[in-house]
């Protein structure tokens, strides 16, 4: 594998806590930072707080105190602050969530013309190399509910990307999925990843933590148990939690 | 006599069941059994059908020239006041159900007064209160204050139906929307309600059927609409039920027209998904 250089911090987060109205503690005095082209695999039980983690970093939740700083923005009450965030960091979800009423290249399409102001042909050529990147470029006019999950996922991925975002966030974005589609998905993430794409990245798939990712966090009851290198993970985690977790999902 | 073989009678009662003409044998009796009763009632009554006068008051031609009769004068009052008011109280509908879901105290709490004052009062004591009490103060006319009246009454219900359709939508396209940078208006406008709408086709064709309906009212401030040219005609002639049964079918026409068409857009927007 070829080494790539981290750069500078593009994520600080510092001491947030996020409790739910109804009373769940989803995040306690969490802290972590990111450099640029950094590979991060988030894992845990669930509940622990990885998806809320992932959801705060481009303000789906509110966090209740602490700070999150993205690409020297700070994530706070200033609407044109979060704007900025939400355009540069990407989001995939478990669940896909395209936009069911669009084919594929619409989905793809539609923020490029809305946030980013491209003009229509500009915009339809650069959805038609993003869908050429995730391998489904035939299936462009085909509306999400024609293609597979798999697929879906794929035009999922082309949507983020079409933002030019400097952070994906990647939400478990293999388990809604049957097994022989999750590798297509997969791969498609680790292009990314070995491109320098700076990733956050909630899965159980250990395969590829272990091919793409510079860091593992292992997450229990909103807070982090012990992080480390996957090399570290593998052969001789610290704590007994991390172990036991690892002896599940492996 | 051989017993029949319970399986063909069974296959038998089976494509009885399936089959239109069932339902078709079905409407024929509701029918005969309805006619029949009105032609006893009449006849212990002892009204004398003349049908034979009713055409003229819908239409007739002098000198081979068409020429409208009252009723049709009337529909036509009738479907211009629909017609605006259907437009108005669309349009009220989703600014209200927007400002309910909005975020701001005083959108809500305004939405839900509106909602509550229209829904809880009678249509016909709206209607005179604006024609009676708000029309001269705001100087409105007689066909304003019926529309007025008419927009805010089926603008509450279809602020609901709005509504619902709008939290019908799944969680997961607005957190795409938002991800991906899109403001709340483009979000409406490019993701929540064109699929929204989809789905709130059927309540809101009710919604527009109640307000073809609902539009008799206005006779009641003298508007000459279709029910009231019918009473105007009614208490010259003293064809009460020819009148009545033309007038309710001339409601019919027009609610059954809008059903179909309705069907229509229905059928379109499904084969474009």
């Amino acid at each position: 594998m070829q080494e790539k250089s981290l750069g500078d911090h593009i994520i600080i987060v510092n001491k947030i806590t996020k409790t739910f109205p109804n009373g769940v503690r989803a995040l306690q005095d969490f802290s972590s930072k990111i450099r640029r082209s950094e590979v991060v695999v988030v894992i845990g039980p669930s509940g622990s707080g990885k998806s809320t983690f992932l959801r705060c970093l481009n303000g789906l939740e509110e966090i209740d105190s602490g700070s999150i700083v993205i690409d020297g923005i700070p994530l706070d009450d200033n609407k044109t602050n979060r704007m900025a965030i939400r355009k540069e960091v990407g989001m995939v979800f478990q669940s896909f969530n395209l936009f069911p009423h669009m084919t594929a290249s619409e989905n793809v399409t539609l923020a490029q013309r809305l946030v980013r102001k491209k003009s229509k042909q500009e915009a339809m050529e650069t959805s038609m190399d993003l869908l050429g990147k995730v391998g489904i470029v035939e299936k462009a006019d085909s509306y999400p509910s024609q293609l597979s999950g798999g697929q879906q996922q794929r035009v999922a991925i082309a949507r983020a990307l079409a933002l030019m975002p400097k952070v994906m966030l990647f939400d478990e974005v293999t388990s809604a999925l049957d097994p022989e589609m999750i590798n297509e998905v997969l791969d498609v993430m680790k292009t990314l990843a070995r491109e320098g794409m700076t990733m956050v990245v909630v899965t159980h798939e250990m395969g590829f933590a272990r091919e793409v990712s510079d860091r593992v966090i292992f997450m229990e009851e909103g807070r982090i148990v012990e992080e480390g290198s996957v090399q570290y993970f593998f052969t001789n985690p610290r704590e007994e939690r991390t172990k036991r977790f690892l002896s599940q999902i492996l | 006599m051989t017993t029949p073989d319970p399986n063909l009678l069974e296959k038998a009662w089976s494509f009885l069941k399936r089959s239109p003409f069932v339902d078709v044998i079905k409407f024929l009796l509701v029918i005969a059994a309805l006619t029949w009763l009105m032609a006893r009632g009449t006849e212990r009554l002892g009204y004398n059908w003349q049908w034979y006068r009713v055409p003229h008051f819908i239409f007739s031609f002098e000198n081979g020239d068409f020429v409208a009769g009252p009723l049709l004068h009337g529909l036509m009052v009738t479907l211009r006041i629909t017609a605006v008011s259907l437009v108005l109280s669309f349009a009220l509908g989703l600014a209200t159900s927007l400002f309910r879901l909005s975020n701001a105290f005083v959108a809500r709490g305004l939405a839900r007064g509106y909602l509550e004052c229209i829904r809880n009062t009678p249509l016909l004591v709206q209607l005179f209160f604006i024609y009676f009490v708000l029309a001269p103060v705001l100087d409105i006319s007689r066909f304003a204050s019926a529309v007025l009246a008419l927009s805010l009454f089926e603008g509450a219900y279809a602020s609901e139906i709005f509504r619902a359709g709008i939290v019908s939508i799944h969680r997961g396209q607005w957190e795409a929307a938002h991800s991906l940078g899109l403001t709340t208006f483009h979000n409406y406008r490019y993701i929540i309600l064109p699929q929204a709408i989809r789905r709130i086709l059927p309540p809101l064709t009710n919604q527009a059927i109640s307000l073809v309906k609902d539009s008799a009212l206005v006779s009641t401030i003298a508007i000459y609409d279709l029910t009231m040219q019918g009473r105007a005609i009614i208490a010259e002639t003293y064809l009460t039920f020819e009148l009545w049964f033309t007038i309710a079918a001339i409601y019919l026409l027009v609610t059954v027209s809008l059903s179909l068409v309705v069907n229509t857009m229905e059928n379109r927007l499904r084969v474009a998904t």
